[in-house]
């Protein structure tokens, strides 16, 4: 949505492919979400942008959106991502992700989407060390992770993969 | 501890309460919200929540009013207060009313997720606490019964038990019920260098076999009909630490077999499984049972015998250690008086003859239980026979019918006068005899009502 980097966009349908064997497909890009934007904080609703993707009509199991914008919730000063526990759509946020270092940048925007889809399989934070399902309260957090699900992450996300019929999808706008 | 712990979110503002449900149950919790104080009061008939989060400002009952009352019905609930900035100074004032911190909204991700580490290890210390509190409690009284000690029996075998401790080496307790096998055994472990590992204790009599054999070396999910997960056993949680087998008389011989196994090569399989799994424990066995007699019987394998009894120790009746009665007596007395408030003194002269010459069939825990009674329907300042009428007079130690008829005949009327306090009428009635025949047999046997009332 919005300006966005697109190279960012594909490392994240690649590694999706990649990493959960998800059909990805690149939606055309997006408006910038102005119905999301709260000027007394000068941030955007995540929340919002996540109940406007589900809305969009599509055969995809999964919606993700990229956004390029800062993102909150009503709770949290702000969010790398967000998504719908057991639900259709996400949203990654690349504002924060931003590093000089290009590869970091995309790696961190991997990192998130990858996160944010375990949560709409179904998954919730996971304690193990080393696990992606781990909660990032900060950039120090997610560069120590890595980009992959600890054992019992990796067999339930699998799990729910396999029940979820045929090859999900995941578009990316 | 996580997946169970219960959050709840009051909160006026429905978006926070949906925002705050989504972030928790997204972290492994289960959520309740309520958008008002009364809301949350309500819930609470009737369910636990461990972890409230309190908006300060509510229209109706406000959050200070709110943690309050959970403070007065779940005093052990962590309350956390959420504030809009700028009103920082309300928060500080409800933690001197017993939060356990505060949020500013909205939060700042690395608060949020330090602040829950912070509350659930506080939780996990709370919860181990109060259980080790208790446990602790428990060890430290029933220890300190056992080295209530004033005779020479006891004291050797006390030395004993230091001499023992150190070694690795299998110790097998004798004695009657009640003698307080098990305190003797977790002593043996707390002088040992094991005492920092744990101390696992079965009761091999209050099993049946297959519940004992799975009890002892655990299962793999599916071994049996009921196996729904993988259980360790009571051989493994001793690794490194002490294993107690209590009445060790009462196992099988088939059990007697492999328990030998294990002890010769230190290791097993758990039921259903295939790879040996290794302990390293010591052992101490325990056993009300005269084991030989049992050994000829071929109730109890001799080579298993061997192993378990390198070390022996014997821990006589009380009967037989009337030395440490009175001193045993007034160590209950002194703990119960504290857990019941009473005043009392002490026993006359009477009530510990009395208990002297009981004969004690449940030990030290009987006495324990005795004077536990004795304390509650004490009236006076000073317990005395009347408080310990409830003592079997057929269990008085002179009871054990032996020696002439004459002798056993002396011994049931001194009995039976000193459980009726010399008092002569009474005597006769309970023995179905008329007075002027229990005279006459006291005059034969040389009986005085004094020496009864002494
Ligand atoms: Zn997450
Ligand atoms: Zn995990």
């Amino acid at each position: 949505m919005g300006k966005i980097d697109m190279t960012a966009v594909s490392v994240i349908a690649a590694n999706l492919q990649a990493i959960l064997g998800l059909n990805t497909q690149i939606l055309p890009v997006q408006p910038e979400p102005e119905y999301a934007f709260l000027a007394r904080r000068g941030q955007y609703d995540g929340g919002k942008i996540l109940h406007a993707l589900a809305a969009v009509s599509d055969s995809s199991q999964f919606m993700l959106a990229v956004v390029s914008v800062d993102i909150f919730t009503p709770i949290l000063t702000f969010v790398f991502g967000e998504s719908q526990l057991g639900g259709k759509a996400a949203v990654v946020s690349l504002f924060r992700a931003k590093s000089k270092n290009l590869e970091q940048s995309y790696n961190r925007a991997a990192k998130i989407a990858i996160h944010e889809i375990g949560h709409l399989l179904g998954i919730v934070h996971c304690r193990t060390p080393d696990c992606l399902m781990g909660f990032s309260n900060n950039l120090e957090k997610l560069d120590s992770l890595p980009l992959r699900f600890c054992q019992a992450c990796e067999f339930e996300a699998r799990r729910r993969l396999r029940h979820l019929f045929g090859e999900p999808g995941v578009k990316a706008p | 501890m996580k997946s169970s712990t219960h959050i709840m979110v009051v909160d006026d503002e429905e978006t926070i309460c949906e925002a705050l449900m989504a972030w928790f149950v997204k972290d492994g919790y289960k959520v309740e919200t309520a958008l008002s104080g009364e809301g949350a009061l309500e819930y609470l008939q009737g369910n636990d929540i461990d972890i409230f989060l309190v908006d300060i400002k509510m229209p109706g009952m406000n959050g200070i009013e709110l943690l309050s009352r959970i403070k007065e019905k779940q005093p052990a609930a962590a309350v956390i207060m959420m504030t809009a900035h700028g009103s920082i100074q309300t928060a500080v004032e409800a933690m001197k009313l017993g939060a356990s911190d505060y949020l500013c909204k909205p939060f700042d991700p690395d608060a949020l997720s330090l602040l829950m580490e912070r509350v659930m290890m506080q939780k996990t210390l709370q919860k181990e606490n109060t259980i080790l509190k208790e446990r602790l409690l428990e060890q430290q009284e029933e220890a300190a019964d056992v080295f209530i000690v004033h005779s020479e029996q006891m004291r050797k075998i006390f030395s004993t038990v230091d001499e023992v401790a150190p070694s690795s080496a299998p110790i097998l307790i004798t004695g009657e019920t009640g003698v307080g096998k098990d305190i003797v055994a977790r002593a043996i472990h707390l002088r040992s260098q094991r005492s920092y590992g744990p101390f696992v204790a079965v009761n091999c009599g209050a099993l049946s076999e297959s519940l004992l054999e799975s009890e002892l070396f655990g299962h793999e999910k599916g071994a049996f009909t009921g196996a729904m997960k993988t259980r360790r056993g009571r051989l493994e949680m001793a690794d490194s630490g002490t294993l107690f087998l209590d009445e060790i008389g009462e196992i099988s011989t088939k059990m007697q077999i492999v328990l030998l196994r294990v002890l010769e090569e230190k290791q097993f399989l758990r039921l259903g499984g295939s790879s040996p799994v290794s302990s390293d424990f010591r052992l101490i066995t325990a056993t009300h049972r005269d084991i030989p007699p049992l050994i000829k019987e071929k109730q109890f394998r001799e080579d298993f015998y061997y192993r378990i009894n390198v070390i022996k120790i014997h821990i006589p009746p009380l009967r037989e250690r009337q030395d440490d009665i009175p001193a045993l007596a007034d160590h209950f007395l002194k703990r119960y008086v504290e857990d019941t408030g009473k005043h009392l003194e002490g026993f006359t002269q009477k009530a510990i003859e009395h208990l002297i010459s009981y004969s004690w069939p449940g030990n030290v825990r009987e006495l324990r239980n005795v004077i536990e009674r004795a304390v509650v329907i004490a009236r006076g300042y000073i317990i005395g026979t009347d408080e310990l009428k409830f003592l079997d007079p057929g269990k008085l130690s002179c009871e054990t019918p032996s020696g002439t008829l004459e002798q056993i005949e002396m011994n049931h009327i001194k009995s039976t006068l000193a459980s009726c306090d010399g008092n002569i009428s009474h005597t006769a009635k309970k023995l179905g005899i008329n007075r002027s025949t229990l005279s006459r047999k006291m005059k034969q046997y040389q009986l005085t009502t004094l020496s009864m009332a002494k």
